[in-house]
């Protein structure tokens, strides 16, 4: 056979990745599992403390969370390099323009959702240095998603204050 | 051994054969399939991950490429009796054997453990090199999901195979292995066997050239020469179309032995799980695991070509000391005093060594005996009743960390009393076959020899270093 050295080659090149990823040699870190079951889990289900602290903790392993919501959302915007430059009322994200109308005496701060995918996107998440806070997306009311940022409602309003910095990561889920 | 691939492959794959727990054979196989050592088609793996995703998401309707991933990267499906369990007789796509999927007069079909070694394959295309294609291959799943059928797996297989091409591209610098054995095999100039002179004299002609290579990483290639030499006579034979009708089966039989190939279990890797027994007792010191490791390496060589694990052993590590010497830029001894050999460990106290380490683990084995089988068990011949009470005593003399506590003695041996035993036995085997050797001729005179030979191929491959 005239790829008998090319065969060789991979042979050998099989053999030896066998020695190099003998169980044990590698750093355990956070599985990959967790890590997607993380990702798409449902707004309101349980939380792995141990991915949190893992999301937290370590750099890399927030690396590849982001790049798992990446994969998985319908739209998103990375993390800005620049620092923040200030408060920001509204921001494009992908198809989306993304919108926080300030509070007045009698509502809470109101984030609109405009804009359209294959399908709606079922939930926000966002992320800000080791922050991140999801939330479910209601239904879409002639073509925009009204959430209130409730003040009492800790979640919403982490959301509120995180998307309001140029920094912040946004993923729709 | 060496080269192939870079860490990140290393890592990679460690990566998902830890979340998996996959079997040593497992392993094997995605190695084989990420290295490219399949035959007669590299590609068919992941024609067959493609169809196999085609069918799950039939069987589960999966909406998009999410719920697929979710599939794939599910640690609990990544055994055959689970993936069983789940699926089996839950839809059209599944048959008494395993998924299935109509696909032109035959269909496509694989086993629940192919199913499970798949979908290994698929966490492996999703996480490797940090999730970098993570979103790219959700999009191609996400198509799978609109359109499981023949035609959508098809697609996405053409996408996969350009995808593991690029990772093996980027990853396994597979042409400079596949040069030197060129070189090989026109150097046996169609010869399937070889002596211990023709590994040498390979070595020196590959440091004329200007190469350099280490004799070490030179006999790690004509290991796997001499492994797969039998397949690839077969292969050899089969070349000729009229002889694959012929030989029924002849595919599967090429997979079973490229499996072994990759699977067999090195006995190096024993040692170092004999020196790192977790609060364990000290069966094996740092310095004892680094000498076997050094002695084994070439497996099966120890056992059938002592001249050559010899002369790795000893002119092997001169010139790790020279490459070292050179990357560095200096420190110790000069270039010149070590082309000369004049370190390089002897024949005769390497085969001292052996000895020492070979007693060291029968006295081991001894003592892993006598904790296993009590003296007082029935029916022992008086012999091996008194060798247990011996080596129960023994216990005692062993000036080494655990060996004072029973309870941990006793559950460290346990543990490692098969690594033990078969690292005993390979070490035996070494030092039978370096007594015979020393038979035909003797040490002191052939490392005189190898000495000569090896200290006028340094000199010349290092000439440029040891003048300037």
């Amino acid at each position: 056979m005239s790829d008998e050295a090319r065969l060789l080659a991979e042979i050998h090149a099989a053999r030896t990745l066998m020695r190099a990823s003998e169980p044990g040699r590698t750093d355990s870190r956070l599985g990959t599992a967790a890590l997607w079951a993380y990702a798409t889990r449902a707004v309101d289900g349980p939380v792995d403390l141990a991915v949190v602290r893992a999301i937290r903790a370590d750099p890399a392993t927030a690396r590849r969370y982001r790049t798992m919501l990446a994969g998985q959302a319908i739209a998103h915007a990375p993390l800005a390099a620049a620092a923040s430059d200030g408060a920001v009322a509204s921001r494009r994200v992908g198809p989306f323009t993304l919108e926080i109308l300030p509070a007045d005496e009698e509502a809470p701060p109101l984030l609109v959702l405009r804009g359209s995918a294959t399908r709606p996107p079922r939930a926000i998440e966002a992320m800000l240095g080791d922050e991140t806070a999801r939330l479910a997306l209601p239904s879409a009311i002639d073509g925009a998603i009204l959430i209130a940022l409730d003040p009492a409602v800790p979640e919403a309003a982490r959301l509120g204050a995180m998307l309001r910095d140029r920094a912040c990561a946004v993923f729709l889920l | 051994m060496t080269g192939g691939y870079d860490e990140c492959c290393a890592a990679d794959l460690a990566a998902v054969a830890e979340g998996r727990d996959l079997s040593r054979e497992s392993r094997a196989w995605l190695a084989r399939v990420v290295a490219g050592a399949v035959r007669p088609n590299r590609d068919k793996p992941l024609w067959d991950l493609a169809h196999a995703l085609a069918a799950l998401a039939r069987l589960t309707g999966a909406r998009d490429g999410r719920d697929l991933v979710t599939l794939a990267l599910d640690p609990w499906l990544a055994r055959a009796d689970r993936l069983e369990a789940r699926f089996a007789g839950t839809g059209d796509a599944v048959d008494a054997h395993g998924p299935s999927l109509p696909d032109g007069e035959t269909g496509w079909r694989t086993t629940w453990a192919g199913l499970a070694r798949l979908l290994a394959l698929a966490e492996f295309v999703l996480t490797a090199e940090e999730l970098a294609q993570f979103a790219a291959v959700t999009g191609w799943l996400d198509d799978l999901a609109a359109a499981p059928d023949a035609e959508g797996a098809a697609a996405l297989s053409r996408r996969l195979a350009r995808h593991l091409a690029a990772y093996r591209h980027a990853h396994l610098p597979l042409a400079p292995l596949e040069r030197r054995f060129r070189a090989i095999l026109r150097f046996l100039d169609g010869r399937r066997a070889f002596t211990d002179d023709d590994i040498l004299g390979f070595w020196r002609g590959q440091m004329r050239e200007g190469e350099r290579p280490g004799f070490r990483t030179i006999a790690e290639h004509f290991v796997t020469f001499e492994a797969a030499s039998a397949l690839l006579g077969g292969l050899a034979e089969l070349a000729a179309p009229a002889s694959l009708d012929a030989v029924e089966g002849w595919d599967e039989r090429l997979d079973a032995s490229l499996a072994d190939l990759a699977a067999a279990e090195p006995a190096e890797t024993l040692a170092a799980l004999l020196a790192a027994l977790p609060d364990g007792p000290k069966i094996l010191t740092g310095a004892e695991r680094d000498d076997l490791a050094e002695f084994l390496r070439l497996e099966p060589f120890h056992r059938t070509r002592p001249l050559t694990t010899l002369r790795a052993a000893s002119f092997g590590r001169v010139q790790s000391g020279l490459a070292n010497r050179l990357r560095r830029g200096g420190g110790g001894a000069g270039i010149t005093e070590r082309t000369a050999c004049a370190e390089a460990e002897t024949y005769p106290a390497l085969a001292e060594r052996i000895a020492a380490l070979t007693a060291h683990l029968d006295r081991m084995l001894r003592i892993a005996a006598a904790l296993r089988v009590p003296a007082e068990a029935e029916g022992l011949p008086p012999e091996a009743r008194t060798a247990l009470a011996a080596a129960l005593v023994d216990i005692r003399r062993v000036r080494r960390a655990g060996f004072d506590d029973p309870d941990r003695l006793a559950a460290g041996f346990a543990a490692a009393d098969a690594a033990l035993l078969r690292l005993a036995e390979e070490a035996g085997r070494l030092a039978r076959a370096v007594a015979g050797l020393a038979r035909q001729r003797p040490l002191d005179a052939a490392f005189a020899t190898d000495r000569d030979v090896f200290a006028n191929a340094f000199a010349e491959a290092y000439a440029a270093e040891a003048t300037a």
